[in-house]
């Protein structure tokens, strides 16, 4: 291999790098915190006892779980406007596509978790008088949340990754700031290492902590 | 506005060509993607360093970064790197490999753990060469644990293999955004699109637990 690496022509782009990272990382923080809530609320649906809940609920999941995500970031830009005639800025647009996607994985995450909450401790908030948003949010959540948490976090780690593709629909995060810097200036290999290298230390601490935490669940399961 | 899907049927052989390239790189990268990442688990269960730990580095990296990422790496880099002209259907299933080594090595690695350790001594009771153990004892039964995962890969790289169209490979969502665009009935096609890859990717779904529940418990167990 002969070539000559040259990292002098990201001197400019700096500042357009580090807004594309906002971006991606602003896309990542929110549609988290979507699939994180919304998720537990769907994961309820499923579980049920009416049918017209549980199965719109699980329709709705294993759709978005048997779909490229890419099919559904390009659903959302052309089909959400022309269906319901509305403008939606493109990164609040991303924000649902990913949210909505992360929301379908996360309730099938929680479900186990929801369903290893004992019988008895169901029968315990009967007993003591709680109201079924007490039994859900102080019960079955803080036990669902706590063996759900290490996939939960590797659903995240997905989703910033998946945050990639909004690029394909020209929305300005790092994988688009990336891909137009290296058109402009004839350098793919220096902007596509580095870019993927940013995406990489993103996510490799909090894929470490995911390990040591299902080590550590391990270890706990196994005492 | 009016929706009118009956348009779709008429575009059904393009759409349906589309379908049968994802899937021919769908199954020829699940095929060499699922042997080089059973080689890659052997290597990162390799007691010698210099093996190990380059290869739980490729792991983390393939799977720390997106997969857009890799693929233009490996389509715009590649000829930089080496010199060489390399067609796009090549590249692409070169990246769309590399990146199923990364997902199956780790899917292989979780069935070799499950190999109980007197498996391993029995092996050196019976006198068997280290090939013949990994071949006859360590292969089968970690294929055979690892198949219900292993098949939601494939499930995986079948959505996945949709960012093959960013490049320009006719595949089917390249084939179904090319005909919104030229008709422009977004709606309709994408919709449609969706429909397809749902209804070959939900009975591989339904399959992974038919499969984890009957097939395991008959013979793993």
């Amino acid at each position: 291999m002969n070539y000559q690496f040259d990292f002098n022509f990201l001197n400019g782009n700096f500042g357009l790098l580090w807004d594309g990272l906002k971006v991606t990382l602003q896309l990542a923080l929110v549609s988290n915190i979507v699939g994180l809530v919304l998720g537990f609320g769907l994961c309820l649906l499923t579980l049920s006892r009416w049918f017209f809940l549980r199965w719109p609920a699980q329709l709705f999941i294993e759709f978005f779980r048997c779909t490229p995500v890419l099919l559904q970031i390009v659903w959302f830009f052309y089909c959400v406007p022309m269906l319901f005639d509305v403008f939606i800025d493109p990164i609040t647009m991303g924000v649902l596509a990913l949210g909505l996607n992360l929301t379908a994985f996360n309730a099938e995450a929680y479900r186990a978790g929801v369903q290893a909450v004992p019988r008895e401790h169901l029968d315990a908030c009967v007993a003591l008088g709680l109201r079924p948003w007490q039994r859900t949010l102080y019960v079955i959540l803080p036990q669902a949340l706590r063996s759900a948490v290490p996939v939960l976090m590797t659903n995240g780690i997905s989703i910033l990754q998946q945050s990639a593709l909004v690029a394909i629909v020209a929305v300005a995060d790092l994988m688009y700031v990336g891909k137009s810097i290296a058109t402009e200036a004839y350098r793919p290999l220096e902007t596509y290492s580095l870019i993927a290298l940013i995406y990489f230390a993103l996510s490799l601490p909090i894929a470490q902590f995911v390990q040591w935490l299902e080590r550590r669940q391990d270890a706990a399961l196994a005492r | 506005m009016n929706l009118d899907f009956t348009v779709v049927f008429s575009y059904w052989q393009a759409l349906l060509q589309g379908l049968a390239l994802t899937l021919a790189f769908t199954v020829g990268c699940a095929i060499l993607g699922s042997l080089c990442g059973f080689l890659l688990s052997l290597l990162r269960a390799s007691r010698s360093r210099w093996l190990s730990v380059p290869a739980g580095l490729y792991v983390e990296l393939f799977r720390g970064t997106p997969l857009l990422i890799q693929l233009f790496w490996v389509f715009f880099c590649f000829p930089v790197v080496f010199g060489i002209d390399v067609p796009p259907y090549v590249s692409v299933l070169l990246a769309l490999t590399l990146y199923m080594t990364a997902i199956t090595s780790e899917t292989f690695r979780g069935a070799l753990k499950s190999i109980p350790g007197e498996q391993h001594d029995a092996c050196v009771a019976l006198g068997l060469a280290s090939w013949n153990k990994t071949i006859f004892v360590v292969f089968p039964q970690a294929l055979l644990r690892g198949i219900p995962p292993l098949l939601s890969n494939v499930v995986s790289l079948f959505k996945e293999s949709a960012l093959i169209s960013s490049v320009g490979i006719a595949d089917l969502m390249f084939v179904g955004q090319n005909i919104s665009n030229s008709t422009a009935r977004p709606v309709e096609f994408l919709s449609a699109v969706a429909v397809i890859y749902f209804l070959v990717a939900f009975p591989l779904t339904r399959l992974v637990g038919v499969i984890e529940t009957r097939m395991l418990r008959r013979y793993a167990y």
